[in-house]
């Protein structure tokens, strides 16, 4: 059916009774940018709901706060644009800010949220390895009440997520980063805006007080396996380690090996693992400039990030 | 070169206004009271018998108001030329996955679009052929077993999958590729696409008082809409009037009948005017686009790099139905050169995949990649630096062309002349990075035109052509009526037309409205200045050759002072012996005038991706006379855009076994955006042209035929791998970097079964 009530949630408790109460028949909406496209489309992969929850209205659910306590907190509702142009997360968490700058184009991302782009679960989603990379916590609440997941936890498969029925996602809480970290994201698209990756990688390097030796290593990669994931062997291989080309090479191979992509109109298999390896190094090399106390201007790391622009 | 006072000057768009301020109106902004909407079943199935259809479900649907099939239609088949190879809806069998079973009217979008969901058809599948290669062998599934009953039917080869076989010989090509000192042979193929028009097809059609049906479309061709309409309605063609509205982009994919006649019947079973509007997946999968084109070329060359001779076999896969392209693959086999002895095949092989469309020149591009890749290799291979070899073999002034004519005056030469020297070539670039060229040709459009202009009594014209204003042609128009009637852009209507009113004319494409609409139009304003002058003498007692006009004004040479304006002259004509001043002209072709372009493309790249970075554009093109040269400029730089397209992403995708389009939507069909391309080096040069309007060349046709090549050729200089496919993608040039085959299958076979089925030596 093409035809679809549009609910308005007055608030957070009246969202959730709606979702609630219509369950698999009602889809939450706030950009509304994944939903237009889905509803409008006519083959597989088409969203039909006959009720659709606008919670773009919920109030306190689009803030983005950063304490050094408490790390960064980003309400579901926080636009794509606001964390891309947000200070804290451009000076702390750049793998995220690189990774919302390489999201679509700027019209879609003053309109996406976060939150949908997490819940929109696609395995290429720009912003997901990042935040894996940065151990985010989902902040749920729903009829039973809040609850707290992992979002290495929260992502089920292409599409789906953890949420149970009547649950909705409010908050993203990542841990404040320890010195001298440094992170970036690369998308691989063949063209430079509006694309969805074919590949995209998240690094994140800690270094320990020396300036050389690996304190900690996280890796994610996106569009490579039916959700985004962390490369934990790939992390291993870095961590206590001196970072050497040879030793990022390797994290980077051991990257390749940990995707499981399949062929499809944006690439082959095969063509993704080689994407994996290259940008996994890529995105070692950077972070490790960054953690190194190297300034990289938020310009420069997006011409890094978007990879047509190498 | 002629002083100009309104043409070499950068003019505003007459309809600049309304374009900006959202005020022009397109088909799909035409409302009428009662108006229902349309919507269209598309098959499910890549070949089958359609055993029954069950509308019933959808026809009790409350709001639905009418469904339409085949058999609703006259049994007349139509086709895009002389074979007449399709019904408009799917009357027993459907060829494609995408082609319309039915459609529906009803009072609102959504109810249509239910109603189409509640339609039951029965299909016996029968066996598709995807692959044209595998279409042309003897004893493939066939697509048009009854070809031969068909209307304008030629001949069949074999299996009967082959609809069309061009040829072009000269000389004893064997002969000389026995005594060639080098012979070199490459197989390139291009890949489908899709035109890329911003605007989906739309129309609403009317049934009127008089019985009369008004048709409102998104259009190129007004008047061959109205002809097919007719066609398929089997009603007098006098019987409708097509309105075409704004274009938002066509670039060929309009020029013919698109959906129009499925609220055409609609509107004529309901009473009640009826929209349709294509969704952007609908573009995609119903509306013809591009398929991949193979080419096989073999050249001879001596040592001085003297080209002695070229063997060409082009194969179209047409997709369902016959449509554009074939001439191409004879028509620009050789490129912009002279080559003495040659043998040119071109075959048109039918599929079952959505039908051929045409698109900027169809067939061109893909010509224009492979000969200017193959012309790349030999030069590398032989030793000479590209752009000489091109320039030694290239076409003069005085050689015969390929179709035969006499090549005319031109400036080839200064093309790439100019480009060479913007580049500084030859050029070294560092590690990673080069630079690629390409030479295009364009024979140019002609065609039946016609123009009328009136003087009003305020010294203003009105111009009436038939044809659809495209990519600012009206401008143009308005340009050489002005410069031509001595008075200012602002002081020319251009007049909204329709078939009621405006007189005959072709369609709007093959870069033909400036060039020969463009010279009808100058022909009419010479005709009004004659009948201005002729009055002006009568009232002034000179003779008319004493007269000179300028800025609205007709006065004697000698005397300034005594003379008239034009608005006196048409107040004056009202009540003269000659009458109110109209002028017109009709013109049915013009001779050939190839226009060329050379275009140099700078690359980027990145060896462990494989992505390639365009850093640079350059394009020089022969435009006789630039009518206004920010829109001249304008067309180059779209036409460019496209090709980069071309060359780099964009790429519709058909799944092998079904034919159905995979990439149905932009975000899976990239077209490259602002952030993708370099700031684009745009140079003109002016070689006035014989026939076109003040020596104006045609202009929109080249500027896309050469980035695929230009860009591949640079790939090669950057890192020295060669890829014969388009697009050039990333992971191509990757797998060419690590020397896996990405390249296109050579299909020697394949040529000699052909060769043999025409009585040739395999």
């Amino acid at each position: 059916m093409l035809r679809f009530d549009f609910l308005n949630a007055r608030n957070l408790r009246h969202a959730i009774s709606l979702l609630e109460r219509h369950g698999d028949e009602a889809r939450a909406v706030a950009g509304s940018t994944d939903f237009l496209v889905r509803w409008r489309q006519s083959g597989p992969g088409r969203w039909r709901p006959a009720f659709v929850v606008n919670i773009k209205g919920l109030s306190g659910l689009g803030r983005i706060t950063y304490s050094p306590q408490n790390g960064l907190r980003l309400g579901a509702l926080a636009t794509v644009q606001a964390i891309e142009t947000n200070a804290q997360v451009r000076r702390r968490y750049q793998a995220l800010a690189t990774g919302a700058t390489s999201f679509a184009g700027v019209q879609v991302r003053n309109l996406a949220t976060v939150g949908g782009n997490v819940c929109n679960a696609s395995p290429a989603g720009d912003t997901l390895p990042a935040l894996l990379a940065f151990d985010a916590q989902c902040a749920i609440v729903g009829p039973e009440g809040p609850r707290m997941l992992p979002l290495t936890e929260f992502f089920q498969g292409p599409g789906r997520t953890a949420l149970q029925q009547g649950e909705l996602l409010t908050q993203l809480t990542l841990p404040p980063p320890t010195p001298r970290t440094g992170s970036i994201y690369i998308k691989h698209s063949p063209r430079g805006a509006m694309d969805i990756a074919t590949v995209g990688v998240a690094s994140v390097i800690t270094l320990e007080e020396d300036g050389a030796t690996c304190k900690d290593a996280r890796i994610a990669l996106g569009a490579v396996g039916p959700v985004p994931f962390r490369a934990s062997e790939a992390e291993n291989l870095l961590k206590g380690r001196e970072l050497s080309p040879d030793a990022l090479g390797q994290a980077a191979e051991a990257a390749r090996n940990a995707a499981t992509p399949i062929d499809d109109v944006r690439g082959t298999a095969a063509y993704r693992k080689d994407m994996v390896e290259a940008l996994t190094r890529r995105t070692l090399q950077h972070a490790l400039r960054i953690a190194g106390g190297q300034r990289v201007p938020f310009e420069e790391q997006r011409r890094l990030a978007v990879q047509t622009a190498f | 070169m002629t002083t100009f006072k309104v043409l070499e000057q950068n003019n505003p768009r007459v309809d600049a206004w309304e374009k900006v301020t959202g005020r022009a109106t397109y088909a799909g902004d035409v409302y009428l009271p009662g108006m229902l909407m349309c919507k269209v079943l598309a098959s499910s199935r890549s070949h089958a018998r359609i055993v029954s259809i069950d509308t019933s479900k959808a026809e009790a649907l409350p709001g639905v108001r009418a469904v339409i099939t085949g058999a609703d239609f006259p049994e007349i088949r139509f086709g895009s030329g002389a074979l007449k190879d399709r019904y408009i809806l799917a009357r027993d069998k459907v060829y494609y996955i995408g082609e319309p079973v039915a459609a529906v009217a009803a009072e609102d979008e959504i109810t249509a679009q239910e109603a189409i969901g509640l339609i039951d058809v029965e299909y016996e599948d029968l066996e598709p052929v995807v692959d044209p290669l595998v279409s042309l062998r003897a004893g493939a599934p066939s697509v048009h077993p009854d070809l031969e009953s068909y209307e304008g039917y030629g001949f069949t080869i074999e299996g009967g999958n082959i609809c069309t076989l061009l040829d072009a010989d000269r000389g004893d090509v064997d002969q000389a590729f026995a005594e060639a000192d080098y012979v070199f042979e490459d197989t390139f193929r291009s890949q489908g696409i899709n035109q890329g028009f911003l605007e989906p097809m739309a129309c609403v059609a009317s049934v009127e008082a008089n019985g009369r049906l008004t048709v409102w479309a998104s259009t190129q061709g007004p008047y061959q809409v109205r002809a097919q309409l007719a066609s398929v309605l089997d009603m007098p063609l006098s019987n409708i009037k097509v309105v075409p509205m704004e274009l938002g982009g066509g670039f060929g994919a309009k020029l013919r009948l698109a959906f129009e006649a499925y609220p055409a019947l609609l509107a004529m079973k309901t009473g009640n005017p009826v929209k349709l509007i294509n969704t952007r997946e609908e573009v995609f999968t119903l509306n013809g686009p591009r398929h991949p084109v193979t080419n096989y070329l073999k050249t001879g060359v001596n040592k001085d790099g003297a080209i002695v001779a070229r063997e060409g076999y082009t194969i179209f896969d047409v997709g369902a139905y016959l449509g554009a392209g074939p001439n191409s693959g004879i028509g620009h086999g050789l490129g912009a050169y002279d080559i003495p002895n040659f043998r040119l095949r071109s075959y048109a092989a039918y599929t079952n995949k959505v039908y051929v469309g045409s698109y900027r020149a169809s067939g061109v591009a893909d010509m224009t990649f492979a000969v200017e890749s193959h012309m790349d290799i030999i030069a590398h291979k032989i030793g000479m630096d590209p752009l000489e070899f091109r320039l030694k073999n290239a076409i003069k002034e005085g050689d015969i062309a390929v179709n035969g004519s006499r090549v005319p005056r031109n400036g080839l030469a200064e093309c790439l002349a100019a480009v060479k020297e913007r580049l500084g070539l030859p050029r070294e670039l560092p590690e990673g990075h080069g630079v690629g060229i390409a030479l295009c040709e364009w024979r140019s459009g002609a065609g039946p035109s016609t123009a009328a202009i009136s003087v009003n009594e305020d010294g203003t014209v009105s111009l009436l052509t038939g044809s659809v204003d495209i990519s600012g042609s009206d401008t143009s128009l308005a340009s050489i009526a002005a410069e031509a009637l001595c008075i200012g852009m602002d002081q020319v209507i251009v007049a909204k037309r329709d078939t009621d009113l405006a007189p005959f004319t072709g369609p709007s494409g093959g870069s033909r409205i400036v060039y020969s609409q463009g010279k009808a139009v100058e022909l009419a304003a010479e005709d009004t200045r004659n009948k201005l002058f002729a009055l002006a003498a009568d009232r002034l007692g000179v003779p008319a050759d004493a007269l000179v006009c300028a800025e609205g004004r007709v006065y004697v040479q000698d005397n300034p002072p005594q003379g008239y304006t034009l608005g006196q002259l048409a107040a004056m004509s009202v009540n003269s012996r000659f009458g109110p001043i109209v002028g017109n002209a009709a013109l049915s072709t013009l001779p050939y005038a190839p226009v060329f372009s050379a275009q140099a493309a700078e690359v980027e790249v990145d060896k462990e991706t494989g992505q390639v970075k365009l850093t640079r554009y350059v394009q020089c093109q022969d435009v006789g006379v630039a009518i206004n040269p920010m829109a001249v400029e304008g067309q180059l730089e779209g036409g460019a855009v496209q090709g980069i397209g071309r060359a780099l992403t964009e790429d519709m995708l058909f799944d092998p076994e079904t034919g159905a389009v995979r990439n149905p939507s932009f975000a899976t069909y990239l077209m490259p955006l602002a952030l993708d391309l370099p700031e684009l080096e745009t140079l003109m040069v002016r070689v006035p042209s014989e026939d076109g309007p003040f020596g104006a060349r045609a202009v929109a046709e080249p500027p896309g035929f050469g980035p695929p090549a230009a860009i591949a050729n640079a790939i090669y200089d950057a890192v020295g791998v060669r890829i014969r496919e388009l697009p050039l993608s990333g992971e191509r040039v990757l797998a060419a970097l690590r020397g896996e085959g990405s390249d296109v299958a050579y299909i020697g076979d394949e040529l000699d079964e052909l060769k043999r089925a025409e009585g040739l030596a395999g």
